[in-house]
């Protein structure tokens, strides 16, 4: 702990004589700068945090809620905030919510999918790819549906029927952009679900609760996933950032789109999704940047994940601010260049989405207010041009090379087939494209054992003719199905086979057994036929020999 | 597997013997080079710092006489500071004292503003100079109200009668620095004469003069309830005098208002608060003294050791909001500080891509220092480290997204064989801290036993009387503190039971660490038949949600679904599963230190009803933070981070009557019990070993950098080897610098017991380098040819000759001995589903029914052939 000044001269020495200094690295003074906000974000902005520890910029963020973030801002008792929603102006509950006259500007951050959650158990195996449609999704939220045998659920698992367990719906209790996100979708995609319950229309950010509901809050992302996770959790579904279900490893619901197909909110279905997203591009109104999602709930591409959203960083912009400071300017702007540029290659891995390039444009000319407001701040070289960003198209600056890049649902995500048998929250994408990694683990063996005769039957003549094209060598005993034809692996098992969404187990239906058991009842048979007739032939014999005795 | 592992083997060695000979003795001399710069330049030990004055209060009487009040004898106070020396911004430096006078009233929050309502505190602070430079105005407060009484009536405007005070600081409205400012710019200020004002204006490091009349007058900095809390505190002193706290000292990064650096020295000024000196009393008589005078004379309204967690009023003469006064000013012990030099940084324009390696956050604290020394040095790769569950960061390796990954045990190889390289020795402990009771300071010797932590983690404690309804525990402590079996390892603490002495706060997801912690507990019979269901010898069982739980296990589940019967409102309205409620496990482990820290649970029992609201609205969430003098908190954390923040961190029984505590020698101790089971691999430290140790740390863990053997790209293979190369030689070097090692973790050295390790690195980096040689081999590969001849051992087909095959048509193929790997992208070929059922079993069943069926008709017909054949006869 205690070095000696001298030493660490010496070290910086024998490194500079190693190696010229990139860049002047002396240039630059930091001061820490403080937040609190979102949590629906906070898993890759703390990792942000800690990949810039190494560039000298100390930031601490502590979560706590949108709401609560926008607070703490407006009471400048904060350096940023995090929300997934602007500044209301007054909120559900009547209190103002404004930054209290604190100037700022809103700066979107990252892209993610509002993601549902569950845990729903058919025996003791956990149904990993259950799918519903926004109606259901709304209705089970709203407590029209409160039971997983509801005859919606098993349209939208394409006849699959649940066992009849009560659905426990999992809301915030705590002011949430999660649940203002949600509550917005609801109230622009099915008003007329969500405003009688609601009692009103728009969204709120504290989700209404119902006295004697089935209904759970919890505080925090974090808690809701403990909830959903637990022994008790069997029932429950809640909604958090996509992030949370693929840190746990635990299953989300495949929702479905307006092309009728059921995703999962993937890097590359929000990435997808958010290509309508339309940004305020009024650079004169205080809302600048800031979305309406109405075209990402419609997107009629059959890859888009109607729950996307961008989240925000809320950041000072007046020149007298009482908490800013060139040096608190200066980090504030390169923890947004880092996180903008660099920072936005991990999102895909943490359960995120990047930011197509040109809202990160847009978020430059939203730092350059920074500068606006204190000539000493540095963003000479900070531009899209120096971002460090492989999904950024540098010709095309609306363009989102993810979305690209983006692979395309597979058959059995449609509505009306499948479902797919392949997992959720893996971050996988589920598709039929070959280069895809599949998430395929499950898929196969176990699944596909069980068969009642009828529906056996139905399969493989149902879907059986999409086969014969390209593979009569290899057919698969059990499915029926060809084998090793293009990517099985990842094509998710387009048959009705996959049925871990059924909880109508099955009789087992072996071929070995089937003979077997098959010699077996004859054998059955024949004793049941002969063996009465032998034994009362034995009997009389006895008898006749016995009576011959004794006479 | 084996067979296949063997090859690997081989064939790596092989590759280790060609290829990076030239490449691994590269890094070495260098590393030696720095290290002897380093170890001849070793300076003295920072001794800390220590200093004893006495400190008196008095009263000067009516006849102008003065007299010490309200004690004869003065406080002959020691204070003393561990360390004092090139400080970096966050450090703590544990300031105690002794001798000072009992404080009272203590404040559930002493930190910031929260400390104001208290009497006789001892106030720490951080100022800006040392020795005379320093005065109030360069110290630092985070809130005005601590600096400065504006508009107070004569009961609490008693700093006017201080008899060491200047005339003008008892002037009715004054400020210790400059002009008044103006009525516009603090209306607050009263100037008709009726109530009193005192600025102490603060001076920022470039001259800015704060005037601190109200909270918009203050630095930018300054904050109350903000994300970072304050670091000056107004401490408590026991009853017999003594006191201790860690003061969090602040760099100019974290408060560039007070500016403290390597260029502007700083100091820690200790005030211990004894009250104003009253200056000459208007009349003899004590009845008709004025009402300043007698508010000036007062002694406090507390009693010594007593709590004041409802922040209600106190005596204002001895509070800690007139430290600044010259009664209390002119005792202050002004400790010298200096901060060390900044380390270098990356430069946030570097336009090198960054290599991610995935997974653990045990090395979160040594990869901040160590990456720096990557992005800095132009002959390395920019090193970045991205935490997340070891298992997330596994799969990102395995799957190619991520260069390698830092786990802590073995995991599921993929298609690719895998090599684990030791990179740090580390471990988790259990941090805790808890106040012995009567504010007598904390407790720091806190020993469990794994059937304690069994206990906590399978939430056989009840919590509250919300809990009391759980079948089968009704004979349970409501928490730990209750428990007579951690009672008499832990005497002297307070049994009143609070619910987050129900809980460890742990990890909601899979990790090593979990693993580990629940092998330990697996390896104790006591907390084995514990969790099988006999009850403790106090009585205490199992929650039966837990019951015959299996463990060791490396995601501890939420079991309990227990929803409290009871007639408080927001309970019935908000019901819940109490005991997940109590447990309330996080995503990170950096959470779980922050929450220590502060003393906060996570808890999440809070249930309030707001009957204002119609209908009623809840507040359902955490609980609020605990209050100093009645903390009591555990939780899972690394070692790192304890370290890094000062956490207390809990001995753990290993044999019994045995509890050792992290520490290098704890730590060596359990490296020697740990064995390498296959070349290449981990290392496994065998809980049941430990538990026959009398001095291994059962928490010590090797974090690895695991990284693949075969299939990585070349470069990546090469930054991974130079990662590992730098960070099991520099990278394990004390010290806080850039590149070096930071405490809570043992370094690993070329010999004594982490030489194993060691060289297991070295192997490993070789081996990633090596990628079995998809490079032609360079160098000398007809000399080394000759000892390749061992190759074969490994058998079938797949091993590569050193030399020639790699340069036939199709290099890369031919070199991978397990060839079906090697095809990762594109479409994988399913296999046929194999039908599930056995011939054998075919074949054999109809047999034994074929048998039975014979059995049975032979029997029959000799029961009744032999009959008829002897009635013939």
């Amino acid at each position: 702990m205690n070095r000696p000044i001298r030493l660490i001269v010496a070290l910086a020495l024998s490194l500079a004589g190693l190696a010229s200094l990139p860049g002047p690295a002396h240039a630059t003074t930091y001061a820490q700068i403080e937040g609190t906000g979102s949590t629906w974000s906070e898993l890759i902005l703390q990792q942000w945090i800690a990949d810039v520890d190494s560039n000298g910029m100390k930031v601490v963020y502590t979560g706590g809620g949108s709401t609560k973030g926008r607070k703490d801002f407006s009471q400048a008792s904060t350096d940023f905030a995090i929300s997934e929603i602007p500044y209301q102006g007054t909120d559900e509950r009547g209190q103002s919510d404004t930054s209290n006259g604190r100037p700022f500007a809103y700066l979107p951050i990252v892209a993610g999918g509002t993601a549902f959650t569950y845990q729903l158990k058919i025996g003791n195996e956990l149904v990993r790819n259950l799918r519903l449609s926004g109606e259901t999704i709304a209705k089970i939220f709203t407590l029209q549906i409160t039971n997983w045998n509801d005859p919606a659920i098993t349209k939208d698992n394409n006849g699959r029927t649940f066992p009849s367990l009560p659905i426990k719906p999992v809301v915030r209790s705590d002011g949430s952009g999660t649940t203002a996100q949600f509550t917005t979708w609801m109230d622009k995609q099915y008003p007329n679900i969500w405003r009688p319950y609601f009692g009103q229309a728009g969204l709120t950010s504290y989700y209404p609760k119902k006295a004697g509901s089935q209904m759970v809050s919890q505080a925090g992302s974090d808690q809701v996933m403990n909830t959903i996770k637990g022994f008790a959790g069997n029932g429950m579904i809640g909604y958090v950032e996509y992030s949370y279900p693929v840190n746990a490893d635990y299953p989300v619901v495949k929702v479905q789109n307006q092309a009728g197909y059921f995703v999962e909110p993937t890097q590359y279905n929000t990435a997808v999704a958010l290509t309508k997203a339309k940004i305020n591009q009024d650079k004169s109104s205080q809302l600048y940047l800031t979305q309406v999602l109405d075209g990402v709930y419609a997107n009629p591409d059959p890859r888009a994940y109607p729950i996307s959203s961008y989240s925000y960083m809320i950041i000072p912009t007046g020149s007298d601010d009482p908490r800013m400071s060139s040096a608190k300017r200066q980090t504030l702007a390169d923890f947004m260049y880092y996180s903008l540029c660099a920072g936005q290659t991990k999102a895909g891995p943490y359960g995120y989405s990047p930011l197509p390039l040109n809202l990160v444009q847009a978020g430059f000319d939203q730092l350059a207010k920074l500068k606006g407001a204190d000539p000493a701040v540095d963003l000479t070289d900070r531009d899209v041009r120096s971002c460090n960003n492989p999904t950024f198209d540098g010709k095309n600056l609306s363009h989102n090379v993810l979305a690209d890049k983006a692979p395309q649902p597979a058959a059995c995500d449609q509505a009306g087939q499948g479902p797919c048998g392949t997992e959720t929250g893996t971050n996988q994408p589920s598709t039929d494209d070959g280069g895809g990694a599949g998430g395929a683990g499950r898929n196969g063996g176990e699944g596909a054992a069980g068969t009642d005769g009828e529906r056996g039957a139905a399969a493989s003549g149902g879907e059986g003719p999409a086969a014969p094209g390209d593979a009569p060598a290899a057919i698969d005993p059990e499915t029926g199905l060809a084998v090793g034809a293009a990517g099985s692996a990842t094509t998710t098992g387009t048959t009705g086979e996959v049925i871990y969404a059924d909880p109508t187990e099955l009789v087992a239906g072996r071929t070995t057994d089937q003979r077997t058991f098959g010699w077996l009842a004859v054998l059955e048979l024949l004793a049941l036929v002969l063996l009465p007739g032998l034994y009362v032939v034995g009997m009389r014999r006895r008898r006749t020999s016995r009576a011959g005795g004794r006479l | 597997m084996t067979a296949r592992r063997r090859l690997v083997l081989v064939a790596l060695l092989l590759a280790a013997l060609i290829a990076p000979l030239p490449a691994a003795a590269q890094p070495a001399p260098t590393t030696a080079e720095r290290g002897a710069q380093k170890s001849t330049q070793k300076p003295a030990a920072d001794e800390g710092w220590e200093e004893t004055k006495d400190v008196q209060r008095s009263v000067v009487d009516a006849d102008g006489s003065t007299r010490a009040y309200p004690f004869s004898d003065a406080f002959k106070m020691t204070v003393r500071a561990d360390h004092t020396q090139n400080l970096r911004g966050r450090e703590r430096v544990l300031i105690s004292w002794s001798g000072a006078q009992p404080s009272a009233g203590r404040s559930g929050n002493p930190y910031g503003p929260g400390g104001l309502a208290q009497e006789y505190p001892v106030v720490v602070l951080q100022c800006r100079g040392t020795g005379a430079e320093v005065t109030p105005e360069t110290c630092w407060t985070s809130s005005f109200s601590q600096r400065s009484q504006v508009s107070r009536s004569d009961v609490e405007a008693t700093w006017l009668r201080d008899v060491h005070a200047a005339p003008a600081a008892k002037e009715r409205v004054s400020t210790s620095l400059g002009a008044l400012p103006s009525a516009e710019e603090c209306p607050e200020i009263d100037r008709t004469g009726l109530y009193a004002t005192r600025l102490t204006p603060f001076v920022a490091a470039g001259g800015t003069v704060y005037s601190a009349c109200n909270a918009t007058h203050m630095p930018p900095e300054a904050a109350a309830d903000s994300a970072f809390p304050a670091a000056e505190v107004a401490a408590f002193t026991d009853a017999d005098g003594d006191g201790s706290v860690q003061f969090e000292v602040r760099s100019d990064v974290e408060n560039e208002s007070l500016g403290c650096n390597d260029r502007t020295d700083c100091s820690i000024v200790v005030v211990p608060i004894s009250g104003v000196s009253c200056d000459q009393a208007s009349t003899p008589v004590e009845n008709d003294l004025a009402t300043i005078e007698k508010a000036c004379r007062k002694t406090g309204q507390w009693a010594p050791g007593s709590s004041n967690f409802a922040g209600l009023a106190v005596d204002q003469a001895v509070s800690p909001a007139l430290w600044w006064t010259e009664s209390n000013w002119r005792n202050r012990f002004v400790i010298p500080i200096t901060m060390g030099l900044p380390p270098d940084v990356c430069d946030v324009l570097d336009k090198r891509a960054p290599t991610a390696f995935y997974g653990s956050e045990l090395l979160a604290q040594a990869s901040l220092q160590w990456t720096p020394a990557y992005c800095l040095d132009k002959s390395r790769f920019k090193f970045q480290l991205n935490q997340m569950s070891d298992e997330a960061g596994w799969n990102l390796m395995t799957s190619g997204e991520g260069a390698a990954a830092e786990v802590s045990s073995a995991h599921e190889a993929g298609a690719d064989p895998v090599g684990y390289a030791p990179t740090a020795v580390t471990g988790f402990a259990i941090g805790y801290v808890i106040d012995r009771p009567d504010n007598a300071g904390e407790y720091t010797n806190l020993r469990l036993t794994p059937r304690l932590v069994a206990k906590l983690l399978t939430q056989s404690y009840v919590g509250s009387g919300l809990g009391t309804g759980h079948p089968g525990m009704s004979k349970n402590p409501w928490a730990i503190m209750a428990d007579p079996e951690f009672a008499a390892l832990n005497p002297g603490l307070s049994r009143n039971a609070s619910e987050a002495g129900a809980a460890l706060l742990s990890l909601s997801n899979s990790s090593d660490i979990i693993e580990q912690l629940t092998e330990w507990i697996a390896q104790d019979r006591d907390a084995r038949e514990f969790i099988a269901g006999k009850p403790d010898p106090w009585g205490m069982v199992v929650n039966p949600s837990y019951r015959k739980f299996e463990i060791p296990t490396s995601e501890w589940p939420l079991l309990d679904n227990y929803v409290p019967q009871t007639a408080i409102e927001c309970w019935q309205a908000n019901p819940g599963s109490y005991y997940s409620l109590l447990a309330a496990p996080v995503t990170t482990i950096a959470k779980i230190s922050t929450a220590l820290l502060d003393a906060w649970p996570n808890t999440q029992t809070r249930c309030d009803t707001d009957v204002t609201t119609t209908p009623h609205t809840y507040k359902t969430g955490r609980i609020d933070r605990q209050s100093y003098g009645a903390r009591f908190m555990l939780g899972v954390v690394s070692l790192g981070d304890a370290a890094r923040y000062g956490l207390r961190t809990a001995a753990l029984q290993t044999k019994p009557k045995h509890f050792v505590a992290p520490s290098d020698s704890s730590m060596s101790a359990a490296l020697k019990l740990a064995e390498q089971e296959e070349e290449l691999g981990p290392f496994v430290l065998d809980q049941a070993r430990v538990r026959r140790s009398a001095s291994a740390y059962p928490g010590t863990m090797v974090v690895y950098t695991a990284a693949r053997l075969q299939n990585l790209e070349a470069e990546t293979a090469a930054k991974v080897a130079q990662f590992i190369r730098v960070s099991t030689t520099e990278g394990q070097r004390r010290g806080s610098g850039n590149g070096e090692l930071p405490d809570g973790y043992l370094p690993i050295r070329r010999s004594g017991t982490t030489a194993g390790l060691y060289a297991s690195a070295q192997a490993v980096a070789d081996a990633v380098e090596a990628q079995e040689s998809t490079d032609p081999p360079t160098g000398k590969p007809s000399a080394d040819a000759g000892d390749g001849g061992i190759g074969p051992v490994g058998g079938a087909g797949g091993v590569t000759p050193p030399d020639g095959a790699p340069e036939g048509d199709e290099p890369s193929a031919a070199a991978s001995p397990t060839a079906p790997a090697s095809v990762a992208p594109g479409p994988v070929d399913m296999p046929a589903t194999q039908a599930v059922g056995s011939d054998v079993a075919g074949g054999v069943l109809p047999l034994l029914i074929l048998l039975g069926a014979i059995g049975c008709v032979a029997t029959a017909v000799i029961r009744v052939a032999v009959p008829l054949l002897r009635g013939r006869r």
